[in-house]
Order: structure tokens, then sequence, then C-alpha cells
């Protein structure tokens, strides 16, 4: 069974169905990972599956590769065409130095699964000018679809805003780290959430923003309700919270236009929850690639 | 299958779906599970546990084919000892489910220890969720931490002719429960739903330090979706005859 066509049948039939025990969900099993197939640009018919949010492993990890290659082999297995990936420093504040070798490694990864791993640039807004100057070759030079930033400043201080500018210049989005917690979380002091993102999208409308997995942990049906109004806002499903309806609520709230299917590597309980959500086809479709296929278009557009 | 992880009722911080007989039935039937085990969401803030025990003995009397009622009992509240008798011997019950955590007990102390003797001694299953939900999402009133596996494994240890079901927990590789030859009895079980099967697949690594009979299939419904832990079933790298064992034979094994 190729990965399409387990997601349609999974999305159709209930997984049950779609699956026969002991094996694999995609493709030849024996195949490596870097030997599938990359998806079509374009299948409307096809059920596309991008994980808006993933990562690969920081090289100070002995076993990075086998990590990196773990991950394929998850999405081969899960029916995931793409992965839009970056990769984080283990420590953060990322120094100029540490975010612009992951995106060296970014880059080689990309080499190394073309057409499976698509890259997210990483950066500390902190460092302005390393910032920009890395956003722009690895977008302009090395293909990279878009921005990632984590908790070193808060989407809305000023630091941030060249980022977001530069982003808008290049017609790519921003993955902003993101979640709402009802106490003081002493380990992300500057952590974001759908309020900060939605005040940033009214500064920026035309900046296209991703709020960062709504099963990540925290409230999430605040983070939710929070974005309702911040119509360039996306919202990515990931996290390994599994509650029950929280996909629905992202659909009924935001929009099916609005939400983004991803994992964050939680990759059963990302894919799992995209299974078990009560959606249309047409939406589910949107959620599971339609909609990250937009948004990566508007770059080649450019 | 057989689910060992599923409530009833509803929960005081979060409005659930499915949450009565008929909802969960829905969902079980559409999802290929025969039978769950059921236990009172209720019970988990009501001061008075056993009155959630109650509401479950009637929300599921014309379903006792199909679900399995274990009793709340929280061992630091007035008459718990009358409440287990009355789960076991009116209502049916089959196993305890306990919440340290939400009851503001310690596994060690001996309240909880006698519990488990009165359960064992009327050879009742007891299933400890590691978690209700994720305590980053907690309510500002609450702060409610996950059960600490470390304290598992005393119980464990003291406990040796009482059967556990540690559910919606994970890290058991990080801790003497999910280790390969680890002294302990075999006297637990640990439901997957959390546990990965991809990626560090803590799953397979569970199955080849413990065997497959000391896994037991479970969602967390309604509170979680079900399909996760029979996502991670299907991807799960072992032979098929274990995923039975996982999926339903260890669970008919231990509710009889």
């Amino acid at each position: 069974m190729k990965r399409r066509e387990f997601l349609t049948a999974a999305a159709g039939i209930g997984l049950a169905g779609a699956l026969s025990a002991g094996t694999s969900l995609a493709g030849d099993p024996k195949a490596r990972p870097s030997e599938k197939t990359a998806p079509a640009d374009s299948n409307a018919d096809g059920t596309l599956v991008i994980d808006a949010h993933a990562h690969m492993f920081h090289r100070s990890k002995s076993n990075w590769k086998e990590m990196d290659r773990r991950v394929v082999e998850a999405a081969d297995k899960l029916g995931i065409d793409q992965l839009c990936c970056s990769i984080l420093t283990p420590k953060r504040p990322a120094t100029a130095e540490g975010f612009q070798e992951c995106n060296r490694w970014m880059a080689d990864c990309m080499k190394r699964f073309p057409g499976r791993i698509l890259g997210y640039c990483y950066v500390n807004p902190t460092h302005t000018k390393e910032a920009l100057e890395d956003i722009r070759r690895c977008v302009e030079d090395r293909g990279f679809m878009g921005v990632k930033l984590y908790n070193e400043h808060r989407c809305t201080e000023p630091v941030v805003y060249p980022i977001v500018e530069l982003a808008i210049e290049l017609r790519v989005p921003i993955l902003h780290h993101a979640g709402h917690m009802h106490f003081f979380l002493e380990t992300q002091p500057k952590i974001s959430d759908g309020s900060h993102l939605s005040e940033l999208a009214r500064r920026y409308p035309e900046a296209m923003l991703i709020c960062a997995h709504a099963g990540g942990g925290g409230d999430w049906e605040w983070e939710i309700k929070s974005l309702r109004n911040a119509p360039s806002v996306y919202l990515d499903t990931s996290g390994s919270v599994i509650d029950e309806g929280m996909v629905e609520m992202c659909v009924d709230i935001l929009g099916a236009d609005r939400v983004l299917f991803a994992c964050d590597n939680s990759m059963t309980p990302g894919m799992g929850k995209l299974i078990g959500a009560q959606l249309s086809k047409t939406d589910r479709r949107k959620l599971l690639g339609l909609n990250m296929k937009k948004i990566l278009e508007k770059r080649k557009q450019s | 299958m057989i689910d060992v992880n599923c409530y009833l009722g509803h929960y005081a911080f979060r409005q659930l779906r499915n949450n009565t007989a008929d909802g969960l039935l829905r969902v079980m039937d559409a999802k290929g599970i025969e039978k769950a085990v059921v236990g009172s969401a209720a019970a988990v803030t009501y001061r008075n546990a056993q009155s959630g025990n109650e509401e479950l003995h009637r929300e599921i009397k014309s379903h006792r084919d199909r679900l399995i009622p274990f009793a709340v009992i929280n061992p630091g509240y007035a008459g718990w000892v009358d409440d287990l008798k009355i789960c076991r011997e009116d209502f049916g019950m089959s196993g305890v489910r306990l919440h340290p955590g939400w009851h503001n007990y310690k596994p060690a102390d001996t309240c909880c220890r006698e519990l488990v003797a009165a359960a064992t001694e009327h050879k009742m299953p007891v299933s400890i969720p590691i978690r209700v939900e994720d305590n980053r999402q907690r309510h500002w009133l609450v702060d409610v931490p996950d059960v600490r596996l470390g304290e598992i494994v005393d119980l464990v240890k003291n406990n040796p002719q009482a059967t556990f079901i540690l559910a919606s927990g994970r890290g058991f590789k990080g801790c003497d429960l999910g280790k390969k030859n680890n002294s302990l009895p075999r006297n637990y079980y640990i439901e997957i739903c959390r546990a990965s099967a991809l990626l560090d697949n803590e799953i397979g690594q569970l199955v080849e330090n413990l065997g497959a009979d000391r896994l037991l299939f479970g969602t967390g419904m309604p509170f979680h979706y079900p399909d996760p832990a029979i996502l991670k079933l299907k991807v799960l790298d072992i032979p098929e005859a274990d995923k039975e064992k996982i999926r339903r034979a260890n669970a008919a094994g231990i509710l009889g």
C-alpha cells in the first residue's frame, strides 16, 4: 500500500479496514527511507500528507543519523509524504554559531532525503544580523521552506519584527513554538501563546504564521479560542496530547483551512488523532496536506 | 480488542464526549473494541468517590457483557472498606482503580497498602492511572502531578500476590518496572496508550524486556482518541501472536 493510499483509506473507512495487521503501511518495507519516491508536486485526487512540524536531530547526539532515519521510516509507516523539519540547538538561547550549524545540518538532511525532508531555518532573533543572513541564505540558496522560531523571545517583542518582515519578503511561513499554561513555566519564561501570535498577526497580517502544537501540552481549548480572530494564523495539531475532540475544535473554531496536520516527532499520537477526528473527507485532506501545500506554493509563486 | 483503560461520566475540568455507556459503546463498535474496563471520571474529583461508583453502576447496568466496572476507591476517605464491599458484592465490580495524586495519598501510605491488600484478598486487580490528563494543561485551581513510577516499584514489590494494571504511563524503561531481569514480581501489567511504538519504540523495548504477556491494550477513552493506541499496535514491529496477547489475551486472563 502506498503512502497516499493508506491515508485515503484510513480517512474514509477507518484504520481497521485500511490495514492488514503486521504489514508496513507504505510501499516496500525493505526499501531504505531515502529510496522512497518523493511525492508528486500536486495531487488533487490523492491524499497528500505533509507533517508541518517535525525535527531532525542535533549532531551532538551520537546516534543522530539513526534517529533521523527512524523519523523518515516512521513517516513511511504512517503514510506521511513530506516532513517539514528543523534542527534546534540542545541548549537555548541559541548562539548565532549554534543555529547556523543546525541549519547547515538541516541542508544536509534535505540532500539525504530529497523531497521527503523540507527545511525550516531555525534562528534566535537576538542575533539579528546573523539570523537575517542565515534565513536569506537558507531560503534563497539552500531551498528551505520556512523559518522556525522557538522561545528565546516572545513573538511580540520588537526584536522579532525584522525576522517576520524578511519572511514576508521571502513568502515563507514562520513556525512559532507556543503553548498556554495556567502557571508560570520557569523553563520557558518567554514562551508565546495564541494570543501573542494573534497580536503579531494584527501587526503583520500578510505574514504566514503557524502556531505550534495544539497538542504540545497546555490548555489547548484556550489556545484555539485565542486564535479565532486571527485569520492569518494557522495552528498545527502536533504534540503528544491526544485529547478527544481537540482536532474537531480546531476546525470548528478556526475553520479547516487554518489547521495543519503535524506530529512534532510524536508520531502515532500525531497521526492517530487525525485518523480519529470526526471530519469530512474534504476537511481531513486539507489538514493532512493541502493547506500546507498551499503555504509552500506561495514561495514558488514569488 | 479489550481496552483496560476507559472512563465514563463527567470530568471536572473538561467536557468529555462519548462519556455515556451508549456513547462509549458506539465508539468501541466503530473501532472494533469488544470490551472495556470503565471507571468513574467524576470520582476522580468527587470528595466522596463512592457517588461516582454509584453513577457508574447505574449507567452500565444493561451493558455488563461489554463494560467491566472498576471501583474508584479513595483509601483516605471515611467508609472506604464499606464502599469496596458494596462495589464488589452489590455492584459486581471486578477491580479497583486508584488515583493517589487526586485523592491526596501516596502509594507507600498505610491506607493504600491496606486497600491493595483488601483488593488482593478478593482477587480484584488494582488499576493505577499514572495520569488522567497531561499536567501541563492543568486547571488553575489544582496541580496534581503524575504518579511517580518509582513509588509504584515498591508497591509492586511489597504486594507480590496483587495484580496491578499501570495505565496511561510511559518512561517505564527508565525505572525498574521496564527493565529486564528486574527481580520484581511478575504481578504488574503495563497499558500502552502513552508509550511510543516508533522512534525510541518504548513498547518494543518493553516486549523485549518483560515479554508481550505483560502489556495491555488501552486507550484512555473518552479523554483520548482511541486511534493512537490502535495505530501503535498496527505499526509495532513484533510477531502477530504477541500483538494478539496485547490486544486481547492478556486482559482476558486478568479479567476472567
